[in-house]
């Protein structure tokens, strides 16, 4: 955002002619170096988009194995006919979409009250939090999978959502506090002296203030819920309640002959993280600048 | 007594969904898998009660020892690779150059992607007989590199680093552009004014203004070497012959294949340990402010 400020105004060009191109100089530099890396970062991204255009007849590839000697879309019709895959992205929504609501809200709710209300033994629920976010997923696994069992959530996706909202609270709750502390006090005694409710406070000015931190809890919230495969893996069973991370191991018999196919399911499982995370990466350093300050 | 619950309400009030969620999905886990750890159980028939002989028999388990070494290279192996190349990123796109919000989105999309994809894809790469790097070495000469490095003991726990390392830099990255943009620019531009190098200012002024941003990639980067399942689950599955294996894919085993649901609790009480008193130190020393987002008090 800050980027080419001087350089990119005629006045302060004209009125600085070296600065401006000593600044160019070494931007090509800079450029010089960036390109080459960012191309050897992006080539496993490259390979999926590649390999996924091979189709099944004709598997031999080309530059260093990364792209196919005939590209055709035929996998994506495939994967979209033969296997259930709408299913499986409208299951892995499901999981996603209510999680990432309950984090958000149940969320700010609490960090609202621990960064402004009066809370008993806060102390405490810090170290909980602190406990949480040291967690493992793989930790607590086989105890969520009994507990859903106990409550009657195994095989159900409500299970799922809860666990992923239970395990994203730390982060969320410790993020957004930081955002709501740096709201000035006067702001909340301000709205007090008005008459506005706890709850109005909270909603009308807390929440919508909070925004750059929600970003980053949101992201974060997403990544976890859409990405993870393990807790689906042990809580559900059946098949047809599977979110997509888990089509390539579910099917994993019927890709050994398809390897395109399966790329393109891999395609598919990335596109919608890439699309939330371009929505709002605008605000994710700004959040994040707020969180690690 | 009134006065204090009147008063406590609201903030109680608004604490408890994030709470009883957290309670019954979190805490409470961590409470059964202490008492689970105490069982000789299958998970299905009854558990016998057996004390402390699975953390006996842990301490005394080779692949514990292998897991423990493992997290002993991931740690450093990661984290500082991650930091370094994030950090240099970070103050090449920080000067504004031409584009940065399109680095920064390349750089940081392998962090988004979910570690069955990036498993995945790796797995292909590295594939001794049709793989990118067997393509690679094909036509350069450079015959090493369609090494079957997921499935040789000596190399496969350094495969998985390698592909860690490639998903979390861009990560790294993203904290240290939060970073650089608190720090204050009128510092740097008095260094600048009193003819400090580009080279003085970044080790000097812009390295220790940083404290905050290494201290949190540090922590984080411990939890998460702890936490570590997903790509090894994918990549080798903690073998070949338990070579790769972490705390998680030892305990996931144990409970999950094995069906030894009171040994593999026990892992995961060990991790739990592990990773709580980790964390606990660091904040013991350097203070809970970049956690909380509070400076610490003196």
């Amino acid at each position: 955002m800050s980027a080419t400020t001087d350089a990119s105004t005629p006045e302060a060009a004209a009125s600085e002619p070296p600065r401006r191109m000593r600044r160019k100089r070494s931007d090509s530099w800079l450029h010089a170096a960036l390109i080459p890396i960012a191309l050897l970062w992006m080539l496993p991204v490259i390979m999926v988009i590649g390999l996924s255009l091979m189709p099944a007849n004709d598997p031999s590839t080309t530059f260093f194995g990364m792209l196919p000697e005939s590209p055709s879309l035929s996998n994506y019709t495939l994967v979209w006919e033969q296997n259930p895959i709408l299913q499986h992205l409208v299951n892995s929504l499901l999981i996603t979409v209510p999680s990432v609501i309950i984090v958000a809200m149940a969320g700010s709710m609490a960090a609202f009250a621990l960064a402004r209300l009066h809370v008993p033994v806060k102390a405490l629920v810090f170290g909980l939090l602190i406990l949480g976010l040291v967690l493992p997923m793989s930790g607590i696994v086989v105890a969520a999978f009994k507990i859903l069992q106990a409550i009657g959530l195994y095989n159900s996706i409500l299970g799922v959502v809860l666990v992923y909202s239970a395990l994203g609270m730390p982060f969320a709750v410790i993020i957004l506090r930081t955002g709501y502390l740096a709201i000035p006090d006067e702001t909340y005694e301000a709205a007090r002296m008005d008459g506005a409710s706890t709850w109005a406070i909270f909603w009308k000015i807390y929440f919508p203030l909070g925004r750059p931190a929600l970003s980053v809890v949101v992201i974060w919230q997403v990544m976890m819920s859409w990405n993870d495969f393990l807790l689906p893996l042990v809580a559900l069973g059946d098949n047809d309640l599977k979110p997509l991370t888990l089509v390539p191991l579910a099917y994993r018999g019927v890709f050994l002959s398809q390897p395109g196919a399966l790329f393109a399911v891999l395609v598919l499982i990335s596109i919608p993280v890439i699309l939330v995370f371009i929505a709002v990466q605008r605000y994710l350093v700004n959040g994040l600048a707020g969180a690690v300050k | 007594m009134r006065e204090r619950i009147a008063k406590a309400g609201p903030g109680l009030l608004f604490l408890l969904p994030a709470l009883i969620l957290f309670v019954v999905f979190v805490v409470y886990p961590i409470v059964y898998n202490v008492q689970a750890s105490t069982l000789r159980w299958d998970g299905v028939n009854p558990g016998v009660f057996i004390g402390l002989d699975n953390y006996a028999d842990l301490f005394r388990d080779p692949v514990f020892h292998t897991a423990l070494k493992n997290s002993a290279l991931w740690i450093p192996l990661t984290i500082v690779p991650q930091a370094l190349m994030g950090l240099l990123l970070a103050l090449a796109l920080n000067r504004g150059v031409f584009a940065s919000t399109f680095y920064r989105a390349l750089f940081f999309i392998p962090a988004i992607l979910s570690p069955i994809v990036v498993g995945i894809v790796w797995q292909r790469i590295m594939d001794p007989f049709n793989g990118v790097l067997t393509e690679v070495g094909k036509a350069t000469g450079l015959d090493w590199l369609g090494g079957n490095f997921l499935s040789d003991p000596s190399t496969a726990i350094f495969a998985v680093i390698a592909v860690n390392i490639w998903m979390w830099t861009g990560f790294s990255m993203l904290f240290y552009l939060a970073g650089l943009q608190l720090i204050d620019t009128s510092v740097l531009e008095a260094a600048k004014v009193d003819g400090a190098s580009w080279w003085q200012t970044t080790t000097r002024i812009v390295f220790p203004l940083l404290k905050h941003t290494h201290l949190s990639l540090l922590l984080l980067g411990i939890i998460g070497s702890l936490k570590t399942f997903e790509l090894v689950y994918v990549l080798t599955q903690g073998g070949p012959n338990h070579a790769s294996e972490m705390l998680p894919t030892f305990a996931f085993q144990e409970a999950f294949q094995l069906q030894s649901v009171g040994y593999g609790s026990a892992i995961s009480v060990v991790l739990i340990v592990v990773a709580v008193t980790a964390s606990l130190s660091m904040v013991r020393v350097f203070g809970s402010g970049f956690i909380t987002g509070e400076e610490k008090r003196k």
